[in-house]
């Protein structure tokens, strides 16, 4: 059974380039079966017939694959801690009269493009320097000709399940992208279509983040926190491995 | 990438902190806590022991130089990320943490600073200080026993040696799983064993350092 709630937003609007600020909104009528999304969507409907610009957010699959979606909500990433991006973030975990404070994901690597968008390039450019295996492999080959510990096969699945929503990021009290490159790391390291490159890989990679202005991990695993996905700390100390094992090594 | 972005990469400025932190704990912190035990069993004990010492000139300077070098590259490389870290999440406004983020870890840099303080201080009281002569087996030694019994004479003084030591736990207590983890050695978020015993020998050592001066001022 869904109600209707009432709240107060209060919703970081910017222009890119310009000073930001906080406004002030009332989201009325709210049907608690709704998706965070879907309010904002309602609101913005209403902002729209008084003639005010409505918020921009980004957007695209709403159902919690696509890595788009985003904000700070009451000072959390994706608004709450429970592995679900802000898509499928229903109003029901919200309370009639409650006032939610609304922020885009921040990082000094994310500048603000407008109101809660923010450049997420920064995270596409670490994947341009290697997260990726750079051979044409074709079709999908016979499943037993490269056979692959299930172990191996689960751990590199967890590590692949990031989405790039930049949480990691924006709960980093550094604004470091560990977390993020270290997924991307990990699943190639775990499985041998990624050993060629692995070397290369991982030290491209890490440079890029380091020159991206993302900060230093100082593992207090905030990013694991609020990853929506459940990325795990034990990819950071996988990514710290290749690191070493990639400048020890001959290359 | 060359050796000097790897070793000035994030990574590899994780890599020489948690080095240079470990190079102080294994050879000196807890060579240095074994000896200042010595201090509980009386003045004898404790006299031979700084009298032994000093005639190991090779290898005291040796580990002295040791710890120049792995002080100088800890702070300069520890303020570096520290200001880096600042400066790359410096536009929040909401942001809160989770409600498990640790007090240690949030306040690695002001205990980090807090143990500088006290490494200067504690030199000028202990080394760099007047000790009088007494004869130790026979030869002339320094009586840093009754050095030590007279400088916490003060409860001021004893109180600011506690409050550093809480400030060494609190570094030891993220810094030792932590530079596991840099090392690529798994530490779990929640349930780890190796945290837990981070805590404890953080814990531990404070405790048998802070024990010394407490112990002086009741003598």
């Amino acid at each position: 059974m869904s109600e209707k709630i009432n709240l107060t937003l209060k919703v970081w609007r910017q222009n890119r380039g310009e000073e930001g600020r906080f406004e002030t909104y009332e989201a009325k009528g709210i049907d608690t079966a709704a998706s965070f999304l879907e309010m904002l969507d309602v609101v913005n409907d209403e902002l729209t017939l008084k003639g005010v610009e409505p918020i921009a957010f980004e957007h695209d699959c709403r159902e919690g694959i696509c890595g788009c979606c985003g904000s700070l909500v009451n000072g959390k990433t994706h608004g709450s801690h429970d592995r679900t991006t802000l898509c499928q973030l229903h109003m029901r975990h919200f309370k009639d009269g409650q006032e939610l404070v609304i922020e885009p994901f921040r990082a000094n690597a994310f500048p603000v493009l407008k109101d809660l968008i923010v450049d997420r390039s920064g995270l596409d450019e670490i994947i341009t320097e290697g997260g990726y295996v750079a051979v044409k492999t074709g079709n999908a080959p016979e499943a037993s000709t490269t056979p692959i510990k299930k172990e191996l096969a689960e751990a590199a699945m967890d590590a692949a399940e990031c989405i790039g929503c930049g949480a990691c990021v924006a709960a980093c009290p550094n604004g470091s992208a560990m977390l993020f490159t270290a997924a991307k790391v990990s699943q190639y390291a775990l499985l041998p279509q990624g050993h060629p490159e692995r070397t290369k890989r991982v030290k491209n990679m890490v440079s890029k983040m380091d020159e991206l202005g993302f900060g230093n991990c100082s593992n207090e695993y905030e990013c694991a926190v609020a990853c929506p996905k459940g990325i795990d700390v034990v990819n950071i100390a996988r990514l710290n491995r290749e690191f070493i094992k990639a400048n020890l090594g001959k290359s | 990438m060359s050796i000097k972005t790897s070793i000035l990469s994030s990574i590899g400025q994780k890599l020489l902190l948690a080095t240079s932190g470990l190079i102080m704990f294994l050879m000196f912190l807890i060579p240095h806590m074994g000896g200042n035990i010595l201090f509980l069993f009386g003045p004898e004990l404790f006299n031979s022991y700084a009298h032994h010492l000093h005639k190991l000139v090779p290898i005291v300077i040796g580990i002295e130089v040791l710890m120049l070098i792995s002080i100088t590259v800890h702070m300069i490389i520890g303020i570096r990320v520290a200001l880096a870290n600042k400066k790359a999440a410096s536009t929040r406004h909401s942001q809160k943490s989770s409600a498990k983020r640790s007090f240690a870890a949030r306040m690695m840099p002001v205990s980090g600073l807090m143990i500088f303080i006290f490494i200067i201080k504690h030199l000028l009281d202990f080394t760099f200080t007047q000790k009088n002569q007494v004869y130790i087996h026979d030869e002339i030694g320094y009586d840093v026993y009754e050095m030590v019994l007279y400088r916490f004479q003060d409860p001021v003084h004893v109180a600011f040696y506690i409050l550093f030591m809480i400030a060494v736990g609190f570094h030891l207590s993220h810094a030792l799983q932590s530079a596991l983890q840099t090392y690529g050695i798994y530490v779990p978020r929640e349930g780890s064993k190796i945290k837990i015993a981070s805590a404890v020998i953080a814990t531990l050592m404070a405790a048998t350092f802070a024990i010394i001066p407490i112990t002086a001022f009741i003598r």
